[in-house]
């Protein structure tokens, strides 16, 4: 019975010490504020993805395209839209890019 | 287009149901009295079984396993019987009512709940 | 010892309170120590979870009977094995395993996302506390494993139908999917909560939803195929509640996984995807209550168990916040990709996510509407297989055939022209198979007949673009076949291993169309010598043995079996009769021919008297398949979940910049 009872108070002792383990770790910090995308980063990322998303649509289009999938009128009716797109989100990506490139040249 | 889509599945089952109906009724042996038609019905085994399931048939006795006023009932059953089957277990057969007060179960419809495990052993037709 | 079981239950109890509450509090107000001190708690969590689960076990392995659990649930004479598979073979245990399950996913997914997207990690770790809190209260106020009693001199034994290896593993598995399904439901959540819409949470989840619907998948099967064995009745799926409640979040899930690749693809359904993980993860907890409190059933009523209403409670609170952080962030979720035409992959995609939405809908209801019938009109009702069925036909088959035109059609805009063509090879194929199977008597069935021609559709489907992938290859850098189709699969891995998925399901669809639309089955009492004829097959009917097992007397009939003029050996089925459990259970024969994949199914139904046994046999075309299918179908995920180190390079510059600001905090 003591054995156990010995286990289990080590147990929440180990607990404790885990749980507190950060603020034993870094008692003072310079800065304890996590940080959260703000709008400018948000919009960066959901441009990055729309870029993404864009190029690999154009792959598979060239993908599908010559393995046959794609008849050649499809093909074409599709893939200037498509590169249209493309390029409309890499434009989109460079002027955020650019934005917030000079947000930190003028905080830094 | 999404709504029309969930209309027309909604449809379907709709056309189903009242086709079809919405399931056997399930009922206990004090509610069996005033039944026709096919329902499932639901009880405890008391008593001992007696016949053969594989040859005339296998007779025993139902009792409502819940409620102050239980009623008995005499089950006529063929077909396969689980393993779990015996005196003081519940089973569910389903069947009619004959006029004379025996029921008369669909053959094979047995199924048995064991109550230390929460699924259900059974042999369905 | 169940004091320190009851301790460490209370230890994870508090943990999960603090994860919840300080977790919340350090998202809110942006506390970085205090929220990794809330991670570092899940951590913990999983560890105590873990030291009141060896408790347990060893209660079992060591016969110590003063825990009542124990002693319900086991006997000195059971094998090691089922000593320890014994741990979930009843409530208590059971939700000691899905809390186990859950802190070890919990841990392991802010462990490995902890240094990515610190901003979204700060509201999963809450999420998952509130998960882990409501299963801890239940182990420790409600239902505990660790009660005690006095010590009986011995247990009542374990039920032997689940002494049997498949009983030992599918809970396992089952857990595995179902729990798994929180992972992808926190990382929504923490989405929402933290106000982001973009794709990071299904970036971060993708491989743990794959796995947790592999493992339901197979958590399935398995239980099927202990059915088939062990039930013995000649089945496999009897549409009962607690089959139901696995079947009926995995098809959700199935959706999920699939309208992801949407998202990914043309960024739309964004709300849709949230909507449906949410609706995966809260289905998953009512098939674990449904399973766990009995509350579907015509036998045992609701107030007879002791967690339904705080399961209930459980589910409702999952339900409502979802349904709140979804309403809430609706406006910023919506997007302005359109849909651009009815005949494209993206409309592939949506209609089979209609169907498979609406088949577990449909299940959903038939499962549920025994209890709904019973509080509303105040009488319950049986829903037989017939409603499944129709079901399973209405929206299967046409689901079927969608796995195979899917892939085929591209995206955006197809025309119909170009579909045809693309279609052309396999529905030309799938046709004169259909007609050859009609002239082999295979229109006998109709759905059948149609589930076999949809098959043969989507499986040259698939071939053709296996073949088609690696010739485009081929023309481009001249490899040879091997190394073409290696390479293809490798830079392909999503979408070849998906296929191999479909393939699978085909084995399965075609293994369950052969086993329930063609097999044939007879009956008949046979003295020693009298023989009994069915699917071909002849059997004759030699002696009765009787044998003392370790912990059972078992008693075989023997029958000798020719199909043809051929001797195929023998085949024997008959009962167990457990001691200790006092308890008889059925033990069936089953002969499976590798060639045709058909099983001779053979039940002793009735020993009697004078050595004559009542007999039912049934032959059961292409059975075999289904199991092949689960095999095909682990592989087809493997090959999916395979880290491609491309994309993840990809996907860590895409993130890279984000990363790093949240983890060097803006000195603005």
């Amino acid at each position: 019975m003591n054995g156990w009872f010995v286990l289990a108070a080590a147990l929440a002792v180990g607990t404790v010490v885990v749980v507190a383990l950060p603020f034993l770790r870094d008692p003072a910090p310079a800065s304890d504020a996590l940080h959260e995308l703000d709008e400018a980063e948000r919009a960066l990322l959901e441009a990055q993805e729309e870029r993404d998303r864009a190029l690999a649509a154009l792959k598979e289009l060239e993908a599908d395209h010559r393995a046959g999938r794609l008849s050649d009128e499809d093909y074409r009716s599709v893939v200037g839209p498509l590169r249209r797109e493309a390029a409309q989100a890499l434009r989109t990506l460079d002027r955020l890019e650019a934005g917030t490139a000079t947000a930190e040249s003028k905080s830094g | 287009m999404i709504a029309l889509s969930v209309a027309g599945v909604l449809a379907i089952f709709l056309l189903y149901t009242s086709i079809a109906g919405g399931g056997t009724p399930s009922v206990s042996p004090s509610e069996l009295a005033t039944r026709t038609g096919e329902v499932s019905l639901a009880g405890r085994v008391v008593g001992a079984p007696t016949g053969d399931a594989h040859g005339a048939g296998l007779r025993f006795v139902l009792e409502d396993i819940e409620g102050a006023h239980k009623k008995r009932v005499t089950v006529l059953y063929k077909g396969s019987v689980p393993d779990l089957f015996r005196t003081g277990r519940d089973v569910v057969v389903t069947g009619t009512r004959r006029p004379s007060g025996l029921f008369v179960t669909t053959p094979g419809s047995m199924i048995t709940k064991c109550p230390s495990k929460y699924q259900a052993a059974e042999n369905p037709s | 010892m169940a004091e320190l079981g009851r301790a460490a239950l209370l230890v994870t109890l508090g943990l999960s309170v603090y994860a919840l509450v300080a977790g919340g509090l350090a998202a809110w107000r942006g506390k970085r120590r205090l929220a990794h001190s809330a991670r570092n708690a899940l951590l913990a969590a999983f560890f105590s979870t873990l030291v009141a689960a060896l408790v347990l076990v060893a209660g079992f392995v060591r016969d110590d009977f003063s825990l009542a659990y124990v002693a319900g649930h086991s006997s000195e004479a059971l094998p090691l094995q089922y000593k320890v598979s014994a741990f979930w073979g009843g409530q208590e245990g059971s939700l000691l395993l899905w809390l186990l399950v859950l802190t070890g996913y919990a841990a392991l997914a802010v462990w490995f996302a902890r240094k990515r997207a610190r901003d979204l990690v700060v509201w999963v770790t809450p999420v998952f506390g509130g998960i882990a809190l409501g299963f801890t209260w239940l182990l420790v106020a409600v239902s505990s494993p660790f009660e005690t009693i006095a010590a009986p001199a011995d247990g009542n034994g374990l039920n032997p139908s689940l002494q049997n290896p498949y009983m030992v593993a599918h809970p396992v598995f089952l857990y595995l999917g179902y729990v798994g399904l929180a992972v992808p439901f926190a990382f929504a959540m923490g989405a929402l909560l933290s106000g982001r819409t973009d794709e990071r949470w299904i970036v971060a989840t993708r491989r743990w939803t794959l796995v947790a619907w592999t493992a339901l998948g197979i958590g399935q099967l398995l239980g099927a195929h202990w059915a088939y064995e062990e039930v013995g009745w000649g089945g496999y799926y009897a549409w009962d509640p607690v089959e139901n409640a696995a079947l009926i979040p995995w098809l959700a899930a199935t959706a999920f996984l699939h309208s992801v690749m949407i998202q990914e693809k043309r960024g739309m359904l964004r709300v849709w995807n949230v909507t449906l993980v949410s609706l995966a993860f809260c289905l998953s907890l009512f098939g674990t209550f449904l399973t766990r409190s009995g509350v579907v059933s015509s036998i045992h009523s609701f107030t007879q168990s002791a967690i339904g209403p705080w399961f209930l409670g459980f589910i409702v609170v999952a339900v409502v916040f979802a349904t709140a952080m979804i309403w809430l962030r609706l406006p910023q979720l919506r997007t302005t990709a359109k849909l651009e035409s009815l005949v494209s992959r993206e409309a592939a995609f949506l209609y089979n996510n209609l169907l498979l939405v609406a088949l577990c809908l449909t299940i959903l209801w038939g499962t549920a509407w025994p209890m709904v019938s019973e509080a509303v009109r105040g009488e319950s009702v049986v829903v037989g297989r017939p409603y499944y069925d129709f079901f399973l036909r209405i929206f299967g088959l046409p689901l079927l055939l969608l796995m195979g035109i899917g892939p085929l059609v591209a995206w955006r805009r197809a025309s119909l022209a170009g579909l045809a063509r693309a279609i052309a090879w396999p529905a030309g194929i799938a046709l004169a198979t259909g007609a050859l199977l009609v002239a082999l008597g295979a229109g006998s069935s109709i759905p059948g007949l149609i589930a076999y021609t949809f098959s043969a559709f989507v499986l040259s489907a698939i071939v053709v673009e296996f073949v088609r992938g690696t010739a485009a290859r081929r023309a481009l850098t001249g490899e040879s076949i091997p190394t073409a189709f290696g390479r293809l699969v490798g830079r392909n891995r999503r979408r070849y291993g998906g296929y191999v998925v479909h393939a699978a399901v085909v084995l399965l669809a075609i293994g369950v169309a052969g086993s329930s639309a063609y097999d044939s089955v007879a009956e008949g009492r046979l003295a020693r010598g009298e023989s009994l004829a069915v699917g071909g097959y002849t059997l004759t009917y030699r002696e009765l043995t009787e044998r003392d097992g370790p912990n059972a007397t078992e008693i075989r009939a023997v029958l000798d079996v020719r199909r043809g003029g051929d001797d195929l050996g023998t085949i024997a089925a008959g009962k167990n009769a457990y001691s200790v459990e006092q308890q008889v259970s059925n033990e069936v024969g089953i002969r499976s021919d590798l060639l045709t994949g058909e099983d001779l199914f053979v039940i002793a139904e009735q020993v009697r008297d004078d050595g004559a046994v009542v007999f039912r046999v049934f032959v059961k075309p292409l059975v075999n398949l289904i199991w092949l299918a689960g095999i095909v179908f682990v592989l087809g995920s493997l090959i999916a979940l395979w880290p491609d180190a491309r994309e993840e390079r990809r996907l860590a510059t895409r993130y890279a910049r984000a990363d790093e600001r949240s983890e060097t905090p803006a000195t603005t």
